[in-house]
């Protein structure tokens, strides 16, 4: 019965694995190649490429697992992946199977993309998953039937429960899988006078092939612009309407369908009454209530559970960077991998407990199956400002940190609210201005009491209230702004409530913090390094001058004296680098907000991280080795008198100013870097630093001359 | 074989009530029936609305195994005959 056909025996077969969404497609790929896989990307498009290899009984398999899509007709960029593998140009870059998972509950819906693989010619098996959910609901599959029907083999499995994967492998290894005779007359459809011309003019043999060509060519960017237009001036001289022909084909292959669900699904209970745990999470009030609760739960994990690998590895990177000096001759280069190199590759680091543990926590609320009855409370609340019900998981993890932030939007369908939501998400209060926020409240605001609350925590949550503010504003001139004529659309399915699968939360956790320090990490690393350059050196005269300086106070000056003078020193070279150049450069611009030219260095260098500022502030100030005790510099900059003014550098004003131009400023490369790597491009990171930057600068120039 | 009120009464899905049932009677052009097609919306089918989010938020409708959530709008495509 096996039409099956070995292409080439030196090459790896190639399987794609392909399904509607929550199938548990992604389950079965990784039971079927475990931690041999791959993450890349599809040209031009945001997806992730999920390519795995099966190794079984001395053969290797390579699997691709397609994004989840209801049929080849797609309606977001994940669904355009599917299309586009299947229905490549190049035959020899097509997979040589298709493996399809049908969730054993939503058969019809299953079999619809089903049968539309099986018009297009593919060599075709289908797997019906979650058996045991199906026994669960009483239905009974009667798959030999289904066998008979469409010709293809037909396996059942329970992947959660590791049931039936040695059948799938052996499946895989037999090759069974096998084309059958359309299941679909397309002539029904489309006439013969446009189908024939298209199978010539690219040697198609498959007349449903001829009808995606025919329906997605002229938008192929693979087929070269003179066949696109034949394939247009085709369709306009036929006078054929494609978006008619979709639907007709949609109600006869469903019609089809459900005559075939109903001969071979029996169905033992009646009636299915509302699930009781969606009584309490969908309610109006209550439903809120525990999402509420979940996310105060998450953060105060990540918070309590982050800081104490992102110590460990703060202090790591200080060891490391330490032991080369220590073992490396004094010089620029050793200078370079102390000071550039290593805390650069530090800087990437230090965010994947962070995007990890986030990332888990993503993972098992989308695998229980809540995260869609949050999108389903969402929506309303999202949709004035621009935004989708989806991004309420981008917005959220913002306040963690916007980098997993920026990488969760991907799951927004429309073009339009994925850009929305991943210009605004780093605009929520982050953990890394936690820091800054906290020295300058704790400078000018007093720990008292007004009424039962702290001052100075009132304070700190005004700066998040003002961080969402930022974001609704934004996102609301966003909507108004940006122009797409792709429709906004919900959709989605809530699917049955389930316990975790583990070891799929730990590979996600895993993969999302391979991505991005791979991806991200260069660009971050790259900007750590420019920034040591212009730290370090300066107009080498000046520089040397300063150094001799230093020394002689050195030998001169008593023992207990050397620390003092060695960070006065560092603070001296600081201020003549060219940072501390470009630091007075920028005095003009920044003094209307209160600044001078030493927190403008403290500015710059903080554009690597928010938290930097911290520790640029303590070298300038030259505060001593001790960056970490916040008194001290709490205590210095009080006392900070502006040499003009007579008054004090981080008065009320300034520091406020500080406070509301770290809530809405970029300051975070990191960001940039992970913004560039999910639009793709430069353009959008350049405009989102651009306006938060000019809307920081207003903003604090506003609160200084409220405060002064 | 339920009762069936003199005159079928045919409204769009969005103006359904918690816990009613009804059949699909056709779906309404709009750049938006394919979607609903293929995920199952189908003259014929029964849906019952299960949830609604407040302020007029989405609806979620049970329809065979499966329960999808709709903007209100989007349930506005949907005719319906109550059951």
């Amino acid at each position: 019965m096996s039409e099956s056909t070995i292409r080439s025996t030196t090459r790896t077969p190639k399987i794609a694995l392909i399904g509607n969404p929550n199938v548990g497609k992604s389950t079965i790929f990784n039971q079927l190649t475990g931690l041999n896989q791959k993450i890349g990307n599809y040209p031009g498009v945001t997806v992730d490429k999920k390519t795995g290899w099966m190794n079984y009984e001395g053969a290797t398999y390579e699997i691709l697992d397609l994004p989840g899509t209801y049929s080849l007709y797609p309606n977001s960029e994940d669904e355009i992946i599917a299309h586009r593998v299947l229905n490549h140009i190049d035959k020899e870059k097509r997979p040589d199977y298709v493996l399809m998972v049908i969730d054993s509950c939503q058969l019809s819906r299953g079999l619809f993309l089903a049968t539309q693989l099986i018009d297009l010619g593919v060599q075709l098996a289908i797997i019906l998953n979650m058996a045991d959910l199906a026994a669960k609901k009483n239905l009974e599959i009667r798959s030999y039937e289904i066998y008979k029907s469409l010709g293809v083999p037909i396996l059942s499995t329970d992947a959660r429960a590791i049931k039936g994967l040695e059948q799938i492998k052996t499946l895989i290894h037999e090759k069974n899988f096998s084309v059958d005779s359309s299941y679909l007359d397309i002539s029904e459809i489309i006439p013969q006078s446009l189908i024939q011309p298209i199978k010539e003019k690219f040697d198609l043999k498959n007349d449903y092939r001829a009808y995606q060509m025919l329906r997605f060519g002229p938008k192929d960017r693979s087929i070269n612009p003179e066949d696109r237009l034949w394939i247009q001036s085709l369709i306009a001289d036929q006078k054929f309407d494609l978006e008619t022909a979709q639907l007709e084909e949609t109600t006869l292959r469903y019609r089809k369908i459900t005559s075939l669900v109903e001969s071979c699904v029996v169905k033992k209970e009646a009636k299915k009454p509302a699930s009781k745990l969606d009584k309490i999470f969908l309610h109006p009030v209550f439903g809120y209530a525990i999402f509420i609760g979940i996310l105060l739960l998450i953060f105060q994990t990540i918070f309590t559970w982050a800081s104490v690998p992102m110590d460990l590895i703060d202090g790591l990177f200080a060891e490391i960077s330490g032991w080369v000096n220590s073992i490396l001759p004094p010089g620029p280069l050793t200078s370079l991998i102390s000071e550039g190199i290593v805390p650069g590759i530090g800087g990437v680091v230090i965010f994947i407990p962070q995007i990890a543990l986030l990332f888990g926590f993503l993972a098992i609320l989308e695998d229980t199956g809540y995260m869609s009855r949050v999108v389903f409370l969402m929506d309303r609340w999202m949709r004035p400002f621009g935004l989708h019900g989806k991004s309420i998981v981008p917005l959220v993890s913002g306040v963690a940190c916007a980098i997993p932030g920026v990488m969760a939007a991907r799951n927004i369908g429309n073009w339009k609210e994925k850009i929305i939501t991943i210009l605004v998400t780093p605009l929520m209060s982050c953990s890394a201005r936690l820091p800054v926020y906290i020295i300058l409240i704790g400078l000018v605001v007093p720990n008292e009491n007004f009424g039962f609350i702290n001052l100075q925590a009132l304070t700190l949550l005004g700066l998040y209230l003002l961080g969402i503010l930022g974001v609704l504003v934004t996102a609301f001139s966003l909507k108004l702004i940006l122009k797409s004529e792709e429709k906004s659309f919900l959709m989605v399915e809530l699917p049955t409530y389930r316990t975790p699968r583990w070891k799929d939360v730990l590979l996600t956790m895993y993969n999302k913090s391979r991505t991005f320090v791979t991806e991200a990490g260069k660009v971050i690393l790259a900007i750590s390094v420019v920034l040591w350059v212009l730290a370090t050196y300066g107009p080498p005269s000046k520089m040397e001058e300063i150094r001799k300086a230093g020394e002689e106070r050195l030998a001169q000056a008593p023992e207990d004296q050397h620390e003092l003078i060695e960070s006065e020193v560092s603070s001296q070279l600081l201020e003549s680098s060219f940072i501390g150049i470009m630091g007075r450069g920028i005095e003009p611009v920044i003094k209307p907000l209160g600044y001078d030219w030493k927190i403008g260095i403290a500015l710059i260098t903080s554009f690597a991280a928010r938290e930097v500022f911290v520790s640029t502030i303590a070298t300038i100030y030259s505060i001593g080795a001790d960056v970490e005790d916040e008194l001290t510099i709490r205590q210095k900059l009080n006392q900070q008198i502006n040499p003009v003014t007579g008054d004090k550098v981080f008065n009320k004003a300034t520091a406020f100013s500080l406070m509301v131009f770290y809530v809405f400023a970029m300051q975070c490369m990191s960001t940039v870097a992970v913004v560039y790597r999910e639009t793709k491009g430069w353009k959008w990171p350049l405009i989102q630093t651009v306006y938060m930057t000019v809307l920081a600068y207003v903003a604090a120039l506003v609160t200084f001359n409220i405060f002064s | 074989m339920g009762y069936h009120p003199p005159k079928p009464m045919h409204i769009t899905a969005d103006t359904m009530t918690a816990s009613r049932s009804a059949i699909i009677r056709q779906i309404t052009a709009s750049p938006l029936k394919i979607n609903l097609m293929e995920l199952g919306f189908l003259p014929g089918k029964t849906i019952t609305l299960n949830h609604a989010a407040p302020m007029g938020g989405p609806m979620a409708f049970q329809m065979d195994e499966t329960l999808l959530a709709l903007r209100k709008s989007e349930a506005a495509l949907i005719e319906v005959q109550l059951l």
